[in-house]
């Protein structure tokens, strides 16, 4: 089985890049011009800096003659602390953004909104991207495939913070524009907030209190939705391009012209065959997706006022809580590493011609 | 021409001299051209060095010098420059003829008379050089005909790729005349406002007053409400003309506009150069020597990847805050470098398909067992066939790269204030998008949206050309061109 040594090979070349990608965070993160004791206790106050510095494992204390001094720790000693710790899943504490805390909870605190985020804008990208590329795919060269396909392009080109700012002014001013407010639209909700996401973390409301848990769905789901629409928007784009590509090449290969000539109904040819091939060059754009998903929270999360993941990130480095970047950028790591695991395991089961070249 | 094939090869240079009149009187004229604007470029290549050297840490070596070379340039005769057709001028009287601009006209017709002549200039330098081309064929080149006239009768039929071209030749003018292009100098109008005077006539004392450019720009604010408001293509009440309006303090939108596209521009090629460089040396040597050092580039540039290149962007700007290497060009450097180090492996990805496919030909085996040096093999007989490639890519990342940055500044880690960068003006508008000072943030978005699709579609054309049976590439190109997209 050629096809699973393929996959297991780039299932061992993940752990290499894995050290390597934390590395290089270690690189910027400890070796760089910023201190990161330096950064969390600020300007002018060297008691407490030493207490920081001892605990981030960048200086140690040493007692000479009674006396206490403190003397830097060689940077391949932090290296190799550091490493281990990532490794060994110790995430260690935030100190300025939730000083005290463990970045475990800070992550349990903010991930539920990220990924509420992250779960809408892959489903829209997809329900709206792949319909309209086979759409323009099986219409070629018609106005409905050039309106579609332009649409894709300029979509693809819209910087993610621009839409998020023009869609905030233009549902903040519904009222006066469309003649009907998306505030108080099926359920009242802000238009930049965070959405309320109880539900997620106490499902047996769905039980004790149907009502109310419903209309937290709903509110939550409908203050995620113009976020999602503008994370989702490049990846759209992508997937619309793609999929016309991919309808337009299957449609014309000689399998589905001998379906035809064999009389299967045009359904059946466009639902099997075409359907089903256009599907594979479409995996590396989704899995994609979930990556640009992550950079571009941060921007979306912002603007949106969603504090998620991104909008953590976006404060931890600006403000200097630099073990806390570490570990998020960990964590971000191991995410995009998994989804590229994912992306060659779909490959390997889906497309037969994965593998082949080898031989 | 049966003859050519027979014909013993020479040397460019023997065939110019064997026929010259052609070659001297293109030369002559493109000399003349360029002249017509040596001012402009001389003064471009200094505000480079000067950008440079503002920031080194040790000491300011030759800073005085630099002034004095900076001075000289605008000593330079320009024919397309502000002092030729001045359009900052003033009323004598109410309603009374203009002084200080041009032929006495208005400054809205002064402008745009400058902004054309300009644009006509460039597009007469491009013919020339498109004419160029046509010379060399017919008088100098030896075949008959190369694969290279396919790829440029693909591309001419191209037409999506041909206004993808259009337009990026039109933003990189913008940065490169951006001080002939805008209606007021940045660093009057943007930077030092406080440090510029101006005149005015004030219709209220009846007479010519001096200002500062500050207290006018104070009086010129575009914030929504009321009147504070100074729209598309209006004077101020001091007889400024604004083609994009003010922004929410009072410069000129347009201005910044310009200036703006110069840092973009800057970035983007810079952190290009970088990315393509690294691209072209590591898709060479994997795909000569494959094996092992193909694999170990497959890890380091996975592991690179891995990182998201805008948590990337932010990480470094915060981390390099304050220190001298983000002064250089207000933090563009920097930038660039990061998207440059980061952003390879997208570009490495994308041209090693083709880079392997030309390391099975024939020749390049034959050029092997012929004994030829492993760099001077890929140089002569691989590179020039994954080029094209690179271009594509390249100019479908760039548009990433300006995305990336404009997402910076918006966020306000990126170019430092008061320097222009187009997403520093979608963040300053954002509070008045719904009201009647809406061009603030539109006006930078749309031109975003434009310049971004125009890289695209250059990239498509010239992929299209250089490859017509391509369409299957193209998850790979957006796989790139989706790196900054992330902004």
């Amino acid at each position: 089985m050629s096809r699973w040594k393929y996959f297991l090979q780039r299932l061992v070349l993940t752990v290499p890049i894995l050290l390597l990608a934390m590395s290089i965070v270690f690189l910027i993160v400890r070796a760089g011009p910023l201190d990161p004791a330096r950064a969390i206790v600020g300007m002018g106050n060297p008691a407490g800096y030493h207490d920081v510095a001892v605990d981030l494992g960048i200086e140690r204390a040493v007692r000479v003659d009674g006396e206490v001094r403190y003397v830097d720790v060689p940077l391949w000693q932090q290296y190799v602390d550091f490493m281990a710790g990532l490794l060994t899943l110790d995430l260690g504490q935030s100190w300025v953004i939730y000083p005290e805390t463990s970045v475990y909870e800070v992550i349990a605190l903010r991930a539920p909104r990220t990924l509420w985020l992250g779960f809408w804008s892959v489903l829209i990208a997809l329900f709206v991207g792949i319909p309209l590329g086979f759409y323009a795919g099986l219409n070629p060269n018609t106005w409905g495939d050039y309106t579609a396909s332009f649409g894709g392009i300029v979509w693809r080109a819209m910087p993610n913070f621009w839409l998020a700012v023009i869609l905030v002014a233009v549902l903040s001013n519904s009222q006066q524009l469309f003649g009907f407010s998306w505030q108080q639209l099926v359920v009242p909700t802000n238009v930049v907030t965070a959405p309320n996401l109880g539900f997620l973390t106490d499902p047996g409301m769905f039980l004790s209190d149907p009502g109310r848990a419903f209309n937290q769905l709903l509110g939550a789901t409908k203050q995620i939705l113009p976020a999602a629409i503008v994370l989702g928007s490049s990846s759209m784009g992508n997937e619309m391009r793609i999929g016309r590509t991919a309808v337009l090449e299957t449609i014309n290969s000689n399998y589905v012209e001998t379906a035809r000539a064999k009389g299967v109904s045009a359904r059946s040819i466009v639902w099997k065959h075409v359907f089903r091939n256009a599907l594979i060059p479409l995996i590396p754009i989704i899995t994609a997706e979930a990556f640009l998903l992550i950079g571009g929270s941060v921007i979306v999360e912002y603007i949106f006022a969603i504090n998620g993941l991104g909008q953590l990130f976006f404060t931890a480095a600006t403000k200097g809580d630099l073990p806390l970047v570490g570990s998020l950028a960990f964590i971000f790591i191991l995410l995009t590493l998994s989804l590229n695991v994912l992306q060659d395991f779909l490959y390997t089961i889906i497309d037969p011609r994965v593998g082949y070249e080898e031989n | 021409m049966t003859g050519t094939e027979h014909a013993v090869h020479r040397s460019l240079r023997t065939r110019i001299r064997e026929n010259q009149r052609p070659a001297a009187v293109w030369v002559a004229v493109l000399l003349a051209l360029v002249a017509l604007e040596a001012g402009a470029l001389v003064d471009l290549a200094v505000v480079l060095v000067q950008g440079m050297v503002k920031a080194w840490p040790f000491g300011n070596p030759g800073m005085a010098g630099i002034e004095s070379a900076k001075a000289a340039a605008e000593a330079i005769p320009t024919l397309l420059s502000r002092e030729t057709i001045p359009n900052q001028g003033w009323r004598t009287s109410a309603n009374g003829p203009w002084t200080n601009t041009f032929l006495g006209l208005e400054p809205m017709v002064a402008w745009l008379l400058r902004f054309a002549l300009t644009y006509a200039y460039v597009g007469v330098l491009i013919g020339w050089f498109l004419y160029g081309y046509r010379l060399y064929r017919e008088h100098y080149r030896q075949a008959d005909w190369t694969p290279t006239d396919d790829v440029v009768r693909r591309f001419r039929s191209h037409s999506w790729g041909k206004f993808g071209f259009v337009v990026v030749v039109v933003f990189v003018v913008m940065a490169v005349f951006a001080p002939t292009l805008s209606p007021a100098l940045a660093e009057e109008n943007i930077e030092n406002p406080y440090s510029y005077e101006m005149q005015y006539f004030d219709e209220e004392t009846g007479s010519v007053e001096t200002v500062f450019v500050g207290q006018a720009n104070s009086q010129s604010t575009s914030q929504g409400a009321g009147d504070d408001n100074i729209g598309l293509w209006q004077y101020d009440d001091f007889g400024r003309f604004h083609p994009f309006g003010t922004m929410p303090n009072g410069k000129d939108l347009f201005t910044f506009m310009m200036y703006g596209a110069r840092v973009s521009l800057f970035i983007g090629l810079l952190s290009m150069g970088i990315m393509g460089a690294f691209a072209t040396v590591f898709a060479m040597t994997t795909a000569y020597y494959k094996g092992l050092v193909d694999l170990a580039v497959v890890i380091v540039g996975d592991s690179v990847m891995s990182i998201p290149q805008l948590l990337l962007l932010i990480l470094a700007m915060a981390v390099f805050n304050g220190h001298w290497l983000e002064g250089i060009y207000n933090g563009g450097l920097l930038i660039a470098l990061v998207f440059g180090l980061s952003g390879w492996p997208g570009l490495w990805r994308a041209v090693r398909g083709p880079a392997f496919q030309v390391s099975t030909e024939e020749w390049v085996d034959a050029a092997r067992s012929f004994g030829q040096r492993p760099s001077a093999t890929m140089r002569k007989h691989m590179l020039p066939y994954v080029v094209g490639y690179l271009l594509v890519y390249a100019s479908m990342t760039l548009g990433g790269v300006i995305i990336g940055t404009a997402a910076l500044s918006f966020l306000g880690i990126g170019i430092d204030a008061p320097t222009p960068e187009w997403g520093r003006a979608v963040s300053l508008g954002q509070p008045f998008i719904a009201t009647q000072s809406w061009h603030i943030a539109m006006i930078p978005g749309l031109l975003v949206v434009a310049v971004v699709t125009a890289f695209n579609a250059l990239g498509d054309g010239i992929r299209d050309a250089i490859d017509p049976q391509s369409e299957g590439g193209e998850s790979e190109t957006t796989a790139a061109a989706a790196g900054g997209g992330g902004g």
